[in-house]
């Protein structure tokens, strides 16, 4: 039984027309709320695992700042007005045998009701809860949910061998879906959040493997090639592009998920490494070898019209493609260290991100707004995230070494 | 202050003067010319070259190592039955050595190819065995292009040895890339230890 079976939500009220003054919040303002306590229930059975998540995602989605709250205030519109914010938000639990059901509004300062949800579920869907309260918040300020449902796999060498793990996105709920007991790396999703494809190395031999996300249904990818690594899905097919060897000459392959169809895209003797999908599907960018130093190309995705990306740096890989298609990330080394640079597509323009430590393997969150990646600045491999001009930075994996994050591709 | 320095000086230089006076006829009485000194000391320097030189012309020569393995075999050697012992003795006894690279480069060396030479003689000897060739990179670059340079160091190895004679059969490679460093350390040496091509007895 997943998760999701065991949380139910429901308009918890007819949903009020968005009113002038939040259309015009659409903008770039931040919208201040204030968040009291729930209400129904002692805060200790839903402080960490509802409460913290829901403001955490409020305070870190670029729509919300939390107000600080006064003293004595009851959490009606008087308490939004006392706090100078804009709105309360309203939490009151309630429970029926295992459940805990709550009422969520969004209050203005005259009263008025701008959102109003109900939502039900068993103790351990309490973060869940919270991250689905956080998307419909702010879906209801700008149109678009927030992201707060995605996962990022990762792998992970806690357990004594790298395996394949997921986690929110704010690091919490972290589990393990593979055991192998071998080395399991890089991860990436399929366009429905349901798989993953990822590389396993076992008896001497690297190989493609397919999951879904609890950790069921493995398909061994079969390709008779070596290599087998880099593994990502298209985002329109049941295709997957990876590079795989013949006598030494690493190329960018596709595959079917059925193992069926595979041909090779590029033929040059350099080394070709690292595909990865625009968001439309048509094309794929690349690192290759071919100039002399690891550098990022796109090309179309039957192989053709090759063109150069990067021309700074003497070691790029890792290019990802933003959620619009407009903007690559990539690793690139800058002094000696690498650095995550983010480059137009069209104008080929980048810029760095700076950071402490090597920083590698960016991935884009489905919104645009964040990137994860993995930096050694502690001194082992860990997951980050931060904004796409580097500022809100929070470390979110802490045991053993982590790496290779790939984010979900769709919000929810 | 500064004269009675001069004067002291000029004292010592006199006393050194003395001193060579007494001591050069000395010389010059057992043996008749000094050889010259620098003409020595550089042909030394030049000397440790000669070995590297030696290695060079055998590997250029792949089918001298043909007829040397007309020679006896050593069959007195008893291997170990063991897989994981066996690949310990082959270390050891210098069965199968490792050929190390430049940084992102899967070209071999000179010291790489006498490297592949000695294990490509081993393994012709001992038919029995086959033979799995990991490729493995230093951390300095990316994972995952380092997965697919691995990929060539290792496949690099095995040309070598199969051009040795060595039947291509009998061959697997592997790349781990950046994970599985033999030396831990993040300098020099450290990374030139870890790009390697690794060759491991891959059973019977």
């Amino acid at each position: 039984m997943t998760l999701a079976a065991l949380l139910i939500a429901n308009s918890l009220l007819a949903q009020t027309q968005v009113r002038p003054e939040i259309t015009k919040q659409q903008a770039t303002t931040i919208v201040r709320v204030a968040v009291p306590r729930p209400e129904g229930v002692p805060l200790e059975a839903v402080e960490n695992a509802f409460f913290a998540p829901l403001t955490r995602d409020l305070a870190a989605s670029g729509v919300f700042a939390i107000a600080a709250i006064p003293p004595n205030v009851p959490p009606n519109a008087d308490l939004a007005k006392a706090a100078n914010a804009d709105f309360v938000l309203s939490l009151r639990f309630r429970q029926e045998e295992q459940d805990y059901v709550l009422a969520a509004r969004l209050l203005d300062t005259t009263g008025v009701t701008q959102f109003g949800k109900g939502y039900r579920g068993v103790a351990v869907a309490l973060s869940r809860m919270a991250h689905m309260l956080a998307n419909d918040l702010v879906r209801e300020m700008t149109g678009k949910a927030g992201i707060f449902l995605s996962q990022i796999a990762f792998a992970s060498d806690r357990t004594g061998h790298f395996e394949i793990w997921l986690m929110d996105w704010d690091g919490s709920n972290q589990r393990q879906i593979t055991n192998h007991r071998a080395l399991a790396i890089l991860p990436s999703w399929s366009p429905d959040n349901d798989r993953l494809v990822y590389t396993l190395f076992t008896g001497g031999r690297s190989e493609m493997y397919i999951i879904n996300r609890r950790g069921g249904g493995r398909i061994h990818v079969q390709t008779a090639l070596g290599l087998n690594t880099s593994a990502t899905f298209s985002p329109i097919s049941n295709e997957i592009a990876f590079v795989g060897s013949v006598s030494g000459n690493p190329d960018i392959y596709i595959v079917r998920d059925d193992s069926s169809n595979l041909r090779r895209l590029t033929t040059s003797y350099s080394i070709e490494s690292t595909p990865e999908w625009s968001p439309n599907g048509r094309q794929i960018s690349f690192t290759s070898g071919r100039s002399g130093t690891p550098q990022i190309y796109i090309m179309d995705a039957e192989g053709t019209n090759v063109q150069r990306l990067s021309f700074e740096g003497e070691w790029n890989d890792d290019a990802t493609w933003s959620p619009t298609g407009e903007e690559i990330a990539y690793t690139s080394r800058v002094n000696g260290r690498f650095q995550i640079r983010i480059a137009n597509v069209i104008t080929k323009q980048s810029r760095i991100v700076a950071g402490e430590g090597s920083n590698e393997q960016p991935a884009w969150s489905p919104d645009g707004r964040w990137i994860a990646f993995q930096s050694n600045r502690s001194g082992r491999w860990q997951i980050y995230r931060m904004r796409t001009d580097g500022t809100d930075l929070m470390q979110l994996t802490f045991e053993g070494e982590n790496k290779d994050p790939d984010w979900s591709k769709k919000a929810e | 202050m500064i004269e009675n320095m001069n004067k002291a000086v000029k004292g010592f230089l006199l006393g050194l003067v003395l001193i060579a006076a007494v001591l050069v006829p000395a010389c010059r009485s057992k043996k008749a010319p000094p050889p010259p000194k620098v003409a020595p000391t550089e042909t030394t320097s030049s000397v440790p070259n000669v070995p590297v030189t030696a290695t060079e012309t055998r590997v250029a020569n792949p089918p001298d190592f043909v007829q040397t393995q007309t020679t006896p075999q050593v069959t007195t050697e008893t291997l170990p039955t063991d897989i994981e012992e066996l690949n310990r003795v082959a270390v050891t006894r210098g069965y199968l050595q490792d050929a190390f690279y430049g940084y992102d480069e899967a070209a071999l060396s000179s010291d790489a190819q006498a490297a592949l030479t000695a294990s490509a003689n081993w393994l012709k000897k001992n038919p029995q065995y086959n033979l799995l060739i990991e490729g493995h990179c230093d951390e300095r670059g990316t994972e995952q292009y380092n997965l697919a340079l691995g990929d060539r160091r290792a496949n690099s190895a095995k040309e070598y040895i199969v051009a040795l004679g060595v039947d291509g059969s009998r061959i697997r490679t592997v790349s781990y890339g950046e994970e599985r460093p033999f030396d831990p350390g993040h300098d020099d040496a450290a990374w030139a230890k870890n790009r390697r091509a690794h060759l491991v007895i891959a059973g019977r």
